[in-house]
């Protein structure tokens, strides 16, 4: 950390700042963080990977206050999640792998201002922003829906329009299509791209082909963050993959096997890829 | 085992106001020694259809046979010893101290020899490669090894048919890869496995045969290839890729599984 000010003023250049963060679970002979040192500018997409029980969900958990690191310090828009988690809260905003936990309103309107609520925001702008965050995830006209009626991905979209309506600048991604299955995947996937322009995302997720167009991707085993990269260069290189328990998905297995790239992220960018090639040959 | 269902309907609380049919007439045999995807979105019905196969639903109406008897007639127990259902995060109802006291549970509830029982679950144990985790607290484990031993526990019974559903949700690729691999050993060995999944990718790799719900009713049931093929917007990549490649270059086939579809675009002039 060049300058370790930087993080620690609002609205300055670093959302999220970790120096040296160390979490040890009671009873547990290993720690599930050793000194973690990270940064994510305003406005990047970062991936999240590594192995079960490498420590993902842990820096989630410490990022939005819901555990204390033993060690270290956490900047969030310059606000430390242990002392001020409330404040934190406003500024970042996690949405967890399973949307059946985390709907609690009669219906979808209701679930979306739930977070608001607490803030004591006044009524006319709370209708507007509950308004807004369920147009951002496309879900106009299920105002009045039960959530319980709807599926997994719809769930998971009202989930993301809760936390929309807080109007956090950093969204916390944990594991969010994991429940989903391909349709709910694409939805949810497709409203984090439109989003990425005006949030800090960062993304957790076993499945790398969702970080294909990731600014960069961390990728943490045993409580360590084992490295910092692109996802040209980290789908590239078979060894760090291997070391770190990842597969690459299909569609770049199927790239490098016909000497293609493997950032060729989608089965229609590889069918071009491979007729343009077919055309040349 | 040859397990099948015959028509079968069901109605979740039927006569209320909430009544939802979740299968609408559902025909589908799990043949002896074979892997049968069940795909499909969610609320197609997978994991209510899984759930009459021992019998944990009954039908509304149809029937389920098992070697060509009402399995109604065959008990229980009997039947749900022979057809084990491993539930969506099944390490949620791991419980005891040891690995090894966890798996032995059921087993020891069929009231075999201790000696039969300990021989039993070191055995699983092994076949599922955390031989080693016996006498470690099930809690301690990563994610990967709960699950693992988690289907331990079902595995020990000896079961002849044995359902998986979603056995990869939440998993690191690593260990989904290491669970396809068991599901292959555990067709080498004899058993049928059922691999409910909405992870098309997975299924295309380990199926024998596949069966695509929809609503409720099976949209379609066949190999690989026919089930994938005849609706490639809902296919594993490989199929959509090479169907994408078939419109533009006819004349690769429909590969299914990555290395087939790999020799297949390999073979294509120019590529």
């Amino acid at each position: 950390m060049d300058n370790p000010g930087i993080g620690t003023r609002p609205g300055g250049s670093l959302a999220v700042c970790c120096e040296r963060v160390s979490f040890s679970y009671p009873g547990s002979e290993r720690p599930a963080l050793s000194g973690i040192s990270l940064e994510l500018r305003r406005g990047e997409y970062v991936g999240v990977v590594g192995p079960n029980g490498g420590g993902k969900s842990t820096l989630v958990r410490l990022l939005n206050g819901l555990l204390r690191p033993d060690s270290g310090r956490i900047r969030v828009s310059g606000h430390d999640p242990a002392t001020e988690p409330f404040e934190v809260r406003r500024h970042l905003g996690v949405l967890f792998q399973n949307p059946e936990n985390g709907l609690v309103a009669p219906f979808v309107e209701d679930d979306v201002a739930f977070g608001l609520e607490n803030l004591g925001v006044p009524r006319e702008e709370m209708r507007e922003r509950v308004a807004g965050a369920i147009r951002a995830v496309g879900l106009e006209g299920y105002e009045r829906r039960e959530p319980h009626t709807l599926s997994g991905g719809e769930k998971q979209r009202v989930a993301l329009a809760g936390l929309l309506a807080v109007e956090p600048e950093i969204l916390v991604l944990d594991e969010p299509t994991s429940m989903l299955d391909a349709a709910g995947r694409g939805e949810i996937l497709g409203r984090l791209e439109a989003l990425r322009a005006q949030k800090t995302i960062l993304h957790v997720t076993h499945h790398l082909e969702e970080l294909i167009h990731a600014d960069r991707i961390l990728v943490f085993n045993g409580g360590e963050l084992v490295a910092n990269e692109s996802p040209e260069r980290l789908f590239s290189d078979a060894g760090l993959l291997r070391e770190n328990r990842l597969v690459l998905p299909v569609v770049p297995r199927l790239a490098l096997g016909l000497g293609l790239p493997a950032t060729l992220g989608t089965p229609e960018d590889l069918a071009e890829a491979i007729l343009a090639g077919a055309r040349a040959g | 085992m040859r397990l099948e269902l015959r028509d079968v309907h069901h109605v979740y609380a039927r006569g209320t106001p909430f009544q939802v049919e979740a299968l609408r007439g559902v025909s589908l045999v799990v043949e002896q020694g074979e892997v049968l995807g069940i795909v499909g979105g969610t609320g197609s019905g997978k994991s209510t259809l899984v759930r009459h196969m021992n019998l944990l639903l009954a039908p509304t109406s149809g029937e389920v046979i098992v070697d060509g008897v009402d399995a109604t007639t065959l008990g229980k127990s009997g039947l749900r010893r022979r057809v084990g259902l491993v539930f969506q995060f099944p390490e949620a109802a791991l419980f005891a101290p040891t690995v090894e006291e966890d798996v032995a549970f059921a087993p020891r509830r069929l009231g075999l020899e201790e000696a039969e029982v300990r021989e039993r679950v070191s055995e699983t144990l092994r076949s599922l490669g955390v031989g080693d985790l016996a006498g470690r607290s099930p809690f301690a484990l990563s994610g990967g090894e709960k699950r693992r031993v988690a289907i331990a526990g079902v595995l020990a019974m000896g079961p002849e048919v044995l359902v998986l559903d979603e056995p990869t949700a939440g998993l690191d690729p690593a260990s989904r890869e290491e669970l396809l691999d068991l599901i292959r050993n555990l067709r080498e060995a004899g058993v049928s496995v059922v691999l409910v999944s909405h992870d098309l990718d997975e299924v295309a790799e380990v199926a024998d045969r596949v069966c695509a719900l929809h609503e409720g009713r099976v949209r379609a049931v066949g190999t690989p290839a026919e089930v994938f093929y005849s609706d490639p917007a809902q296919a594993p990549a490989t199929v959509r890729v090479a169907s994408l490649v078939n419109e533009s270059r006819p004349g690769i086939g429909e590969p299914v599984r990555l290395d087939e579809t790999l020799g297949a675009l390999r073979a294509l002039p120019g590529v």
